[in-house]
């Protein structure tokens, strides 16, 4: 049921327009963040106010949402998300990856490769990649203008030389363009791939921290990484999901406490559910 | 005696500069590929309806912009948008209707800094002519090269824009359309091949 008392899409089109600017900016310089005024909403921020922002100002009427948490359609984020713009907008929602116009994602890439038509709205809690190297915002702006990454680069070593391996496992940076370092949201590495010369456009918005950025279609995305330590995403050779069977798609590992056991299924619910009505 | 008043236009502030901001977003996104904006820029009267629907869709009191000497194309965007005019120097947004005023506007617009490489302008360029160029475009968004046969306006433009040697992320963004409503982008990291 739609509610004729707030403006379509909810926000007021001073703010939407703000935000169409600051996508058509972020897409012209991908993986540069474009800082914008972020609008107070009714979900704190944190919880996906920048991802919102983004789909409230894309969307339209003739538009199919799908909203995503950890690859899931049903988490009660996504559920939210879903009955939030459907009451300000009246759109169509589906859980289907193919059948969504725009898809609101937090922290996963579907399984099934996106086309060019389709736009993947990423929730950013934390844009910017070098935080963990560089605590001051203004230094941080210095170093994307200098192209400047060395502090990352040392960051990365270092977690080599101590545990053998580079231990991020997620927001694992890449760099956009081979020009800027970015910050792909937390998905997990499994999903850095997938950037990579897209056919979709990518959009990521932060709310709390009040940036935009983007990846446009055909835009090369490389994770980070050494010449004689190659990039690797997390691997789950040997397991497959207990549901549908798969075994090249991102498994969540699940622990049943009453009887110890462990086992794993898909993250991308809808996936599974496609792969298993094959059957 | 009751009269009745009429809208001089019927565009839609809410959803026609929806499905605008949605062309413009594919036409970024996709260097080269041309879009069509003429249903909802037919619902604006006017010499340049094309313009003032981007300019419906993009402009308002934050940002400012400049119409290159066309004094009526200023009145119309700032009645409309109430974006401020401003000189071509430091102008967000640069609507150019007459092509021979394209060469200096972009050698003039802003083009961002280092640190700030939003704060560079786009520069919108009527494009009416027909087209006689054979132009070959990489970059972002493009799969590999792109052959496209574009005006002798858009190659001018492109071979100035890139004799400005921006030192990227500086640069300026560049939208081409028709007074058909027929639109496209060359962003700033599009490249021409050498011919």
């Amino acid at each position: 049921m739609v509610n004729k008392n707030y403006n379509f899409a909810f926000l007021d089109e001073g703010s939407k327009r703000e935000i169409r600017r600051a996508a058509l900016k972020a897409v012209a310089i991908p993986g540069y963040q474009v800082p914008f005024g972020s609008r107070e909403l009714p979900i704190g921020r944190g919880w996906g106010t920048g991802g919102i922002q983004l789909t409230l100002s894309l969307i339209g009427p003739d538009d199919v949402l799908k909203v995503i948490d950890q690859g899931s359609d049903e988490s009660v984020n996504a559920e939210n998300i879903k009955k939030f713009v459907g009451i300000c907008t009246g759109v169509k929602t589906t859980t289907d990856t193919r059948e969504a116009t725009l898809i609101q994602t937090r922290h996963r890439i579907p399984e099934i490769p996106m086309t060019n038509g389709q736009i993947l709205v990423f929730q950013v809690p934390i844009p910017e990649p070098l935080r963990i190297v560089e605590a001051r915002e203004e230094a941080t702006k210095k170093m994307h203008a200098e192209k400047d990454y060395a502090p990352m680069w040392l960051q990365l070593y270092e977690s080599l030389v101590k545990y053998k391996k580079v231990t991020v496992s997620s927001e694992y940076p890449c760099m956009a363009g081979g020009r800027y370092m970015m910050n792909p949201s937390p998905i997990p590495k499994f999903d850095n791939p997938k950037l990579h010369r897209a056919e979709c456009l990518y959009l990521f918005g932060a709310g709390r921290e009040k940036k935009i950025y983007a990846i446009p279609p055909h835009t090369e995305v490389v994770s980070l990484a050494f010449d004689d330590v190659p990039f690797e995403r997390e691997s789950f050779k040997g397991k497959k999901c207990r549901l549908c069977g798969s075994e090249n798609t991102y498994l969540d590992e699940v622990f049943d406490r009453e009887t110890g056991g462990r086992f794993y299924q898909c993250s991308d619910t809808s996936y599974c559910r496609e792969v298993r009505s094959w059957s | 005696m009751i009269s009745t008043l009429s809208k001089k236009h019927n565009f839609s502030i809410v959803f026609n500069s929806q499905k605008i901001f949605r062309l413009l977003l594919e036409a970024m996104s996709n260097p080269a590929r041309v879009v069509s904006i003429s249903k909802y820029a037919s619902k604006l009267v006017g010499e340049h309806p094309a313009f003032l629907a981007v300019a419906m869709t993009l402009l308002d009191n934050e940002v400012s912009f400049h119409t290159c000497k066309n004094q009526s194309l200023s009145d119309e965007i700032l009645s409309l948008t109430l974006a401020k005019s401003e000189p071509l120097e430091s102008a967000d947004y640069i609507f150019v209707s007459n092509p021979k005023d394209a060469g200096y506007a972009i050698e003039n617009a802003k083009r961002g800094t280092l640190a700030d490489p939003h704060k560079s302008a786009t520069i919108i360029i009527r494009n009416d002519d027909p087209p006689v160029c054979r132009l070959t475009l990489f970059g972002p968004g493009i799969e590999d090269r792109i052959t496209v046969h574009v005006t002798q306006t858009v190659r001018d433009a492109i071979v100035m824009r890139d004799g400005q040697y921006h030192e990227y992320p500086e640069g300026i963004d560049l939208l081409f359309v028709s007074s058909m409503g027929e639109l496209y982008a060359i962003p700033r990291l599009t490249r021409m091949e050498a011919e």
